[in-house]
């Protein structure tokens, strides 16, 4: 039996350590680097690495663009996540009841988050395109001015907001209208039959008891609008100026078009502290979950 | 429900689908438009011509080697993900490794699902430059693992977890050593989980963008979503073969809308993305 088990471990063994040393190749490594990338300067040409110590934190703390981009970044998240989650209940709760066809039409609404990031950021381009873009011609047929969608500083980033909004509600209606369908009826009806109005048997039962996926859906949302770059690089590219550049395109400008790893390491090392608060206050619940 | 409330009901629903709908819509139509409709001031909301001219060029261009790059990149890394995510996620919920090994690591792997991935991809282009494997499509399927993995391996553990181990004892009394009890019971039985984990995180590498752009400059090794951001950003106005890209990339993924509605709808998985 000994034997039997030792040579039980040792297939668990085997079986774990290929994933382990993928991770530690693909994750482990690189956040070192990371963290050991933002404490140097580097001399690109002359091929130096100088020890700075904390001076590039400095330096982005003191950079007008990084403190814009974070500031973005935020904004983007804050209205991206929360109108995503809010449209996606209000569009559950019309869903709730039955109907004809009701099947088909949640089935159609699901598909712009099926489409590719890329497909959604190109066609977005042109529907705001200032000349020829059709919601333009729409504004112009109604005789308002045409807005600048994606070269207006003022816009450009709400604009970046809407397309995000319009591809991932669909995944917001999807989650929080399976959890609606798990409360028991007689709830509300019962809520009814006491002479709730419709208003308050939202407020006051079905709310309450979809806390929990309504708090999953907003916090995976805020995780990937957090990291927002493709859109951003395929809408504006960062522009006009940088009132549409988010911390990830940030690092990314900084490393692989001005070779400043210090700073583009500094800036990540501060994300990485973003998703670590997350990430505290996310684990415990999913963890409960998971047991 | 009162009529008037019905009424509202009604047109809330059909605005929020013809919002949802209208750009496919307009990608549709943009993508059977010759270059003169295109640029028209008041675009046209029905083509005055009909033309397949859009397919045709971006075929006759290459379109395909994209396709059958991002269909390389997508199969070759679901691929890496199911094996080394399935093989751990059995060994992580069947044996107990010391210093609490077992938790430590899903958690790490979970954080990291967390981090944007711009975050990492310094080291990580340093490390794949040196290796040489930029500008590879095996290089992109192991650096697309950033994504895959995590995700496999956290749904896996808990289809795995759900599989009774009184099953796999009595596989064992019979005399089946470990190895095939894992090909035999345990796989055939995860066989649904294991597929709809592949079609998830065959979606997350044919959507990936940001590496690809990093990783990958070689013409010939594009894939779909480079393709289409280098149309957008160096032909300003071409759209008939940008929407006609579009279709073409978006088919696969819209042949999957219902599976994924099932599932996401089941509860399957928390997240796509």
């Amino acid at each position: 039996m000994t034997s039997y088990r030792l040579h039980h471990q040792r297939f668990f063994y085997l079986l774990l350590i290929p994933t382990v040393l993928v991770v530690a190749f693909l994750t482990i490594y690189p956040t070192l680097a990371v963290f050991a990338n933002s404490l140097f300067e580097y001399d690109y040409i002359g091929g130096i690495r100088t020890f700075v110590g904390a001076a590039n934190y400095r330096a982005i703390a003191l950079d007008a663009q990084f403190i814009q981009s974070a500031t973005n970044t935020a904004l983007f998240v804050l209205l991206a996540a929360s109108l995503e989650t809010g449209l996606g209940l209000l569009l559950a709760l019309l869903y709730q009841r039955p109907f004809r066809g009701r099947k088909t039409a949640a089935t159609l609404a699901v598909v712009p988050m099926m489409l590719s990031t890329m497909v959604v950021s190109a066609t977005w381009r042109t529907l705001f395109h200032f000349d020829i873009g059709p919601i333009n011609a729409l504004l112009r047929g109604m005789g308002a001015d045409p807005v600048g969608w994606l070269i207006d500083r003022r816009i450009a980033l709400f604009s970046i907001v809407i397309v995000d909004v319009w591809q991932w509600t669909p995944f917001a209606f999807i989650i929080l209208l399976a959890a609606l369908q798990t409360i028991p009826k007689e709830y509300m009806e019962a809520a009814r039959i006491d002479g709730c109005d419709p208003v308050a048997v939202v407020h006051r039962i079905t709310l309450p008891l979809m806390r929990s996926h309504l708090l999953m859906v907003a916090l995976l949302r805020t995780i990937d609008t957090f990291r927002l770059f493709s859109k951003v690089y395929a809408l504006t590219g960062g522009g006009p100026g940088n009132a549409t550049e988010t911390v990830s395109y940030y690092i990314y400008r900084e490393a692989y078009r001005y070779f400043n790893l210090g700073r583009a390491g500094a800036a990540s090392v501060l994300a990485f502290a973003v998703i670590a608060v997350v990430a505290a206050f996310y684990l415990p619940r999913l963890l409960r979950e998971e047991s | 429900m009162s009529r008037t409330n019905r009424l509202l009901r009604w047109s809330a629903l059909s605005l929020l689908l013809a919002l949802a709908v209208a750009p496919l819509y307009w990608i549709l139509i943009t993508s059977l438009k010759t270059p003169r409709e295109v640029i028209l001031r008041i675009p046209t909301l029905i083509p005055r011509v009909v033309t397949l001219a859009n397919y045709l060029e971006v075929l006759q261009s290459g379109v395909l080697r994209n396709f059958a790059n991002s269909l390389a990149v997508a199969a070759l890394s679901t691929g890496l993900s199911i094996v080394l995510g399935f093989s751990a996620a059995y060994a992580l919920s069947r044996h107990r490794f010391p210093l609490r090994f077992n938790k430590v690591f899903l958690i790490w792997v979970l954080v990291v699902k967390l981090l944007p991935p711009m975050v990492l991809s310094v080291p990580l282009y340093e490390l794949f430059a040196s290796a040489g494997l930029l500008n590879s499509l095996f290089g992109l399927a192991v650096v697309y693992q950033v994504y895959t993995l995590p995700y496999a391996l956290w749904i896996l553990v808990g289809f795995v977890r759900g599989i009774p181990r009184e099953i796999e004892e009595a596989a064992q009394i019979d005399g089946a050593g470990p190895g095939a009890t894992l090909t035999r019971i345990i796989v055939p039985l995860s066989a649904g989980g294991i597929a709809a984990t592949s079609i998830f995180c065959a979606i997350m590498a044919w959507d990936e963008f940001l590496f690809a752009l990093l990783f990958v400059r070689r013409p010939q090794m594009l894939t779909l979503p480079l393709r289409v951001v280098n149309y957008i950003t160096e032909y300003e106005t071409e759209w008939g073969p940008l929407m006609a890209i579009g279709v073409l990339a978006s088919i696969p993924l819209l042949l999957l809308t219902g599976f994924v509605y099932r599932r996401l709808s089941e509860g399957f998985t928390a997240s796509l993305k």
